[in-house]
């Protein structure tokens, strides 16, 4: 299998070849460090075997770490470690990691260029076809749409609602009882416990209480042309929820995503709005919810998802890309966080059923799919989104 | 001998030592195995429930010889059920009795929070264990991530801190077998840390080694055609999946109703044990009678 194993051929060699294999994983999306190169040519030192079965069986369980990498390991075992096959393999994915970390690959080029000629045209087109078909859609409901929360006073409203929901957020509790400093109930072991210091006598009280919990919310806005007549409305709530709620992280996407946390953040709402609307510059593109998501799982969702995460996205579904891809992405995103909430603006019409694809692919996935037209249909969602991370 | 036939010969020893007790393990998990005892990394175990994750480490422990130490994972759980607790109750005696005792202070807070009062759970049992045990740390997605990071720290040091103690240093090293369900992402933190391992429902003939092992008294057709019967009902599309122990399960309550072949006309009889094999409401409901004989027949 490894021509390098003869006699002949240099230790060293050999070691380079072993500890390149790593390399080559990663270029393939696994999930190794830098340390498992080394650790490769360790095993195989360790063991003596430089081939065969007990390699590839070795290197499978050092080398793979969840499901995914565990179904791919042979083929790229075989791709790496059997000549003809390799070439092919390396052949392909050439453009890939290392043309990345240049320039930008092609697809990047291409995305720039999207979004730069989106912009361009975003200006011109403000009263163009594509906007008035929107507008018109959206006459009749326009009483209660959000775009007319531009006043004051509904930004107060948005702001009242955002503070009941933080309050109730950090109130958040599990029956499970832990122990606490004050609390509703007296620890008796506790108590026991500290009165071991005063030769048994209790002098000092141990409580437990409720266990508090500390929820997660991830918000993932769509910043596509057909949303615009939202994307503020839900900037708005975000940028009230994000100075209330400590932990919660915002992200926008159209053909990209961005992380807009820090923007929002700002304790100055004019430079706030300023610095969103230079992360915003490319907005009023195409949609591509799903790569979107899977961007989202490969590089935010194992650092920001956990078992008491809710994540509510708002879209209205319309996606460019692949259906199959928004299904797998939102497939992934269910088994790591607690609840998956779906706010579509246009469900709230009466004439509307989620019937493009992108949308058949996201229902099976979502925990509940909602209409998220006005501030009252998003107040309705929120208690039981409370319920579930409890 | 080269050095690979060495492995290859120690992978087959190993994997016939599991058998003994009674696991059948393929070449890849002996290899896994082999490589976590050489390397003594933690062995994380994923796969659906139900196909004998955590079997692999009993079974393992029965090869080697070894204690199993089990902790069952669950929400909430802490350092007080998981490392160690103090005996308060006997402390408070023991400080009771020790009143009218002429020793110095010192001597008698020492004695009071010395080992004797010390209740060990099962991560400190196992690494104050003089012969290395199994530890099995089951179904760690339950867990909360806290405990998850308390956990990392273990077992990359063997070593934990109990403040009125001092540092409690491994006195072997456990052979830790991780098993997850994926109910939960684990972090990655932990996932580098372990070797890892899928484990795939079985395949007919593994299956049927397991069958012939576990329940001897069904005869080679019976086994045969009901471990069939398992694989094409677990290429329906059902909630609940039936595991190996549902297969053995299964098995079981075949030959407890005298049943010794499945065929189209004993579908009725078949349908009775179902509750063995088919374990949600829904996919009960799909188990028709007619079904069931259609699947008979081709068995």
């Amino acid at each position: 299998m490894l021509t390098l194993a003869s006699s002949a051929a240099p230790a060293a060699a050999l070691h380079a070849r072993l500890a390149g294999f790593a390399g080559f994983l990663r270029a393939n999306g696994f999930g190794v460090g830098a340390d498992d190169s080394a650790g490769v040519v360790e095993t195989a030192a360790g063991i003596g075997v430089f081939d065969g079965d007990i390699l590839r069986w070795s290197l499978k369980a050092l080398l793979c770490a969840r499901g995914d990498e565990w179904r791919r390991f042979d083929a790229l075992f075989d791709a790496y470690f059997l000549p003809p096959n390799r070439s092919a393999f390396v052949r392909h994915r050439d453009a890939g990691p290392g043309a990345s970390h240049g320039a930008g690959s092609p697809e990047d080029a291409a995305l720039e260029l999207h979004v730069a000629s989106a912009a361009e045209h975003a200006g011109a087109e403000d009263d163009g076809p594509g906007e008035r078909h929107g507008a018109s859609l959206e006459e009749s409901l326009a009483s209660t749409d959000f775009r007319d929360l531009h006043r004051s006073e509904e930004l107060r409203r948005i702001e009242a609602l955002t503070r009941r929901f933080a309050r109730r957020m950090k109130h958040l509790r599990l029956r499970r009882e832990a122990r606490f400093h004050r609390g509703r109930r007296m620890d008796l072991q506790g108590t026991i416990r500290r009165s071991v210091a005063s030769g048994g006598t209790p002098f000092r009280v141990a409580w437990k209480d409720r266990r508090r919990v500390r929820p997660r919310l991830v918000l993932l806005l769509d910043a596509s042309r057909s949303m615009s007549p939202y994307s503020f409305f839900y900037l708005r709530l975000a940028r009230a929820l994000c100075l209330e709620l400590a932990d919660i992280h915002c992200f926008i996407f159209h053909t990209r995503l961005t992380a807009i946390d820090e923007a929002l953040r700002d304790a100055d709402p004019f430079r706030s709005q300023e610095r969103l609307h230079l992360l915003a510059s490319g907005w009023g593109g195409g949609t591509r919810i799903g790569e979107c998501l899977q961007a989202f799982n490969r590089r935010h969702a194992p650092r920001l998802v956990h078992s008491r995460t809710a994540i509510i996205v708002v879209s209205d579904g319309y996606d460019t890309g692949e259906p199959a891809a928004l299904g797998a992405a939102l497939g992934e995103l269910e088994r790591r966080a607690r609840r998956i909430v779906w706010l579509n603006p246009l469900l709230g019409r009466p004439d509307f059923t989620p019937e493009s694809r992108g949308m058949q692919a996201a229902l099976p996935h979502l925990d509940l799919f909602a209409p998220g037209a006005d501030l009252a249909s998003v107040e309705r969602v929120l208690p039981s989104l409370i319920e579930a991370l409890r | 001998m080269s050095a690979a036939a060495q492995r290859m010969s120690a992978v087959v020893e190993l994997q016939r030592q599991l058998q003994d007790a009674g696991y059948i393990a393929e070449r890849p998990l002996a290899a896994a195995l082999l490589l976590m005892l050489d390397l003594r990394r933690p062995l994380l175990l994923e796969g659906e429930a139900g196909v004998g994750k955590t079997e692999v480490a009993k079974a393992l422990a029965t090869a080697r010889g070894a204690r199993l130490i089990r902790l069952q994972c669950y929400e909430g759980l802490d350092v007080h059920a998981a490392m160690y607790e103090w005996n308060y109750q006997r402390q408070l005696l023991a400080i009771k009795l020790l009143e009218h005792d002429e020793r110095p202070i010192a001597q008698k807070e020492q004695d009071i929070f010395s080992e004797r009062y010390l209740l060990k759970r099962p991560l400190l049992e196992a690494i104050s264990c003089a012969d290395p045990p199994v530890l099995l740390i089951d179904e760690i997605d339950r867990a909360d991530e806290a405990f998850e990071a308390y956990l990392l720290e273990l077992l990359s040091d063997f070593q934990m801190s109990i403040p009125e103690l001092g540092t409690v240093r491994a006195v072997s090293r456990p052979l830790v077998v991780i098993t997850s369900n994926g109910t939960r992402e684990l972090s990655d933190a932990l996932r580098r840390r372990c070797l890892y391992q899928y484990i795939d429902y079985p395949t007919l003939e593994k299956e049927l080694a397991i069958v012939e092992i576990r329940t001897p008294e069904a005869t080679g057709k019976l086994a045969r055609q009901l471990v069939e019967f398992v694989q094409s009902v677990r290429r329906m599309d059902l909630k609940k999946k039936p595991g190996i122990a549902e297969t053995l399960d299964w098995a079981a309550a075949l030959l407890r109703l005298g049943i010794a072949a499945l065929d189209e006309g004993g579908a009725e009889r078949i349908v009775e044990t179902l509750a063995a094999l088919i374990k949600t409401r829904d996919d009960r409901a799909g188990f028709t009678r007619e079904v069931v004989a259609r699947i008979a027949a081709a068995c």
